[in-house]
């Protein structure tokens, strides 16, 4: 096996064990206790929360900031879509026809050019720059990064070495930087579908 | 600082945390699109009010004490120390720049529960001993008297006994009253002591409204306060104490029932954190005025005439009741049995804009000016209306929106949902 690889691959493992005890403190850490008698529906609530609460149209965080929103979903799409690709890669599963490595190594060009944009607006924007530390820019700057490479990848096969390397320092990063919402996302939308639909606030009354 | 001092408000975040904590203390990717959700920000427009500030400050004391990451490279993942500098900071945003309304809440992009970990913030804080001495004489007077505005029970009583004789009056019964510590009654009533000292006509209203019910119904003359400041000043075993105060007491008196008087916060903070703040479930049914007004209004057991209440009316939802408690329903239902038209506000519901006194921020003088700043964004929405009556079933609210039609000269009447409901009232003989 390439030495990259093994690199690659122990990255893989690191950033994989680390998310895992995270998880695994976090399941232990268990619920808040909640003695109150409830008037809604949890279980309704939490399925809204991950639903249709998070649709564009429910969120001022999309609809008052359409291009960033759009930006951000193509930027997400492109990460899962190279991580995926990561995988498919390492594990060798099967050769991606030249056709389809070319259309999706565009894809993800545009994809981490929104990720670009998003770096650029933090530099940019006097509220979000007085947010941000240097957790901020090294994690939008390694994902986009890593899309590139992937895209890289894709194009040309003497990318290799560098993509491994790349992708290896994203993965060991995910657990400890603001990546590691991927985790903590799935609990939050749990926590405030629990929160709003044992009070009856979600999923919302329609009033006649 | 003293070291003993950042201990006591470390260890609030030390030991077992829950995981809700934990989530929420990791969720956050600083990508500042809640800005606009958050009427500190929207009115003040500095990045300092942007929500996600107000996490980070526990969010970056939590990583750098309690993560290898954080402790190891503070730097990189933007962990901070605990110092005079920071506390001071989370006094001013965290106690004087967040309500804790929740309107981000739904909109950020995660769902980061943004005043769950405020409330955080506070109780480190409160363990510092760093409570504003305005908020914290709130909570002494309640721990102290019985109710947060210090009312002697002789006084209180003699405002009951006034109020009893002016409602014979109008009733023209001996037998309508506001009955004081009666045992058995199937409703322990709670006020907002607002109401006793500033506002007795809203306790008349609601004392009629059961009139008309035919209700036998309670107040307890020592402990009858709705409030829970303790629910603010992030002191959880003063908070306990507090509730405690209203669940001994249907329990001395034998109530069936706990009906929560017209206040948001002291709602949610009876209904929804006093069990946690006892460590137990209540054995008894609690329920808030709004429910009970609008059962009575479904039942039949009151009579109501819209065309009593003619003006144009606009409901103000109290955070705690609406978005955070669900009531959306029951106050549209009672509103628009009650008057012949009401109109909303845009935006109305769950999505409604804090008027600016919640969070305790109407007890603390200190942010009077932002208060009042902030609550532009309420005064507008009334005004476009168009409205010439704004409804609202918490006193707080109705104390902010008060300020608020005197300094933006609004002109409209500001009313609870028991006042709207008791003029409207169709008063049966022989009842
Ligand atoms: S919208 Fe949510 S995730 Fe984004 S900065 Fe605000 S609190 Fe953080
Ligand atoms: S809870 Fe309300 S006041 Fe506090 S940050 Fe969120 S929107 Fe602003």
């Amino acid at each position: 096996m390439k030495w990259y690889i093994i690199i690659a691959l122990a990255a893989l493992a690191i950033s994989v064990a680390m998310l895992l005890i995270q998880l695994i403190k976090l399941i232990s850490a268990g619920k808040p206790k909640d003695l109150s008698k409830g008037s809604g529906n949890i279980s309704a609530g939490v399925a809204y929360s991950y639903t249709k609460a998070m649709s564009p149209m429910e969120k001022e965080s999309a609809y008052l900031h359409l291009p960033t929103y759009a930006a951000g979903m193509i930027y997400h799409a492109g990460i899962f879509a190279s991580l995926l690709l990561f995988l498919l890669f390492i594990s060798s599963l099967f050769e991606i026809p030249q056709g389809i490595s070319i259309i999706a190594g565009a894809i993800l060009v545009i994809s981490g050019l929104c990720g670009l944009a998003i770096l650029f607006k933090r530099f940019i924007n006097a509220g979000l720059r007085s947010l941000s530390g240097a957790d901020d820019y090294i994690s939008n700057f390694l994902t986009t990064l890593a899309i590139f490479a992937t895209a890289a990848f894709l194009f040309f096969e003497q990318a290799e070495v560098l993509y491994y390397m790349i992708v290896s320092v994203l993965l060991l990063w995910i657990p400890l930087g603001k990546t590691r919402h991927l985790l903590y996302f799935f609990f939050a939308r749990y926590h405030l579908g629990y929160f709003f639909g044992k009070r009856g606030t979600w999923p919302p009354k329609s009033l006649k | 600082m003293e070291r003993n001092i950042k201990k006591k408000g470390l260890d609030v975040l030390a030991g077992k945390i829950d995981n809700k904590l934990l989530t929420n203390l990791n969720s956050c990717v600083r990508c500042g699109l809640c800005a606009d959700s958050c009427m500190f920000f929207k009115a003040l427009n500095e990045p300092k009010y942007i929500p996600a500030r107000k996490v980070a400050l526990v969010s970056s004391v939590y990583r750098r004490y309690f993560t290898l990451s954080g402790k190891i490279a503070p730097v990189l993942v933007n962990a901070k120390e605990l110092d005079d500098h920071a506390a001071e900071e989370m006094v001013d945003l965290l106690f004087g720049a967040c309500t804790m309304c929740g309107r981000c809440v739904k909109h950020c992009s995660i769902g980061v529960d943004i005043p769950y970990v405020v409330r955080k913030g506070r109780e480190m804080l409160a363990a510092m001993d760093m409570v504003p001495d305005t908020l914290q004489a709130t909570v002494d007077s309640a721990l102290t008297t019985g109710n947060n505005m210090g009312i002697p029970e002789e006084e209180f009583t003699g405002t009951i006994q006034w109020m009893e004789e002016e409602l014979i009056d109008e009733m023209g019964d001996e037998k309508a009253r506001i009955p004081l510590n009666e045992m058995h009654a199937e409703i322990f009533y709670t006020l907002n002591p607002r109401e006793p000292k500033f506002f007795p006509l809203s306790i008349s209203a609601m004392a009629k409204i059961f009139y008309a019910a035919n209700e036998n119904w309670t107040l307890s003359s020592k402990f009858y306060d709705v409030t829970n400041y303790g629910f603010f000043n992030g002191n959880r075993a003063e908070a306990g104490k507090i509730a405690g105060n209203l669940y001994d007491e249907i329990h001395r008196l034998r109530g069936k029932r706990m009906v929560l008087g017209e206040c948001g916060h002291g709602s949610r903070a009876n209904r929804w954190d006093g069990p946690n703040y006892l460590g137990k479930e209540y054995d008894f049914d609690m329920i808030t005025a709004v429910e009970l007004i609008s059962g009575y209004i479904k039942q039949g057991r009151i009579r109501l005439d819209k065309s009593l209440n003619k003006e144009v009316v606009t409901i103000h939802d109290p955070c705690n009741l609406v978005r955070n408690g669900g009531l959306l329903e029951e106050i549209r239902h009672i509103v628009s049995a009650s008057c012949d038209s009401y109109t909303e506000m845009a935006p109305f519901g769950n999505e409604n804009f804090c008027c600016g006194g919640g969070g305790g921020l109407l007890a603390m003088s200190e942010y009077n000016d932002r208060r009042i700043k902030v609550g532009e964004i309420k005064a507008e929405q009334i005004r476009k209306t168009g409205a010439k009556v704004v409804v609202t079933p918490c006193h707080n609210c109705v104390d902010q929106l008060s300020q608020l039609n005197h300094t933006f000269k609004l002109g409209v009447k500001i009313k609870t949902i028991a006042e709207l409901v008791a003029d409207a009232l169709v008063i049966r003989k022989n009842n």
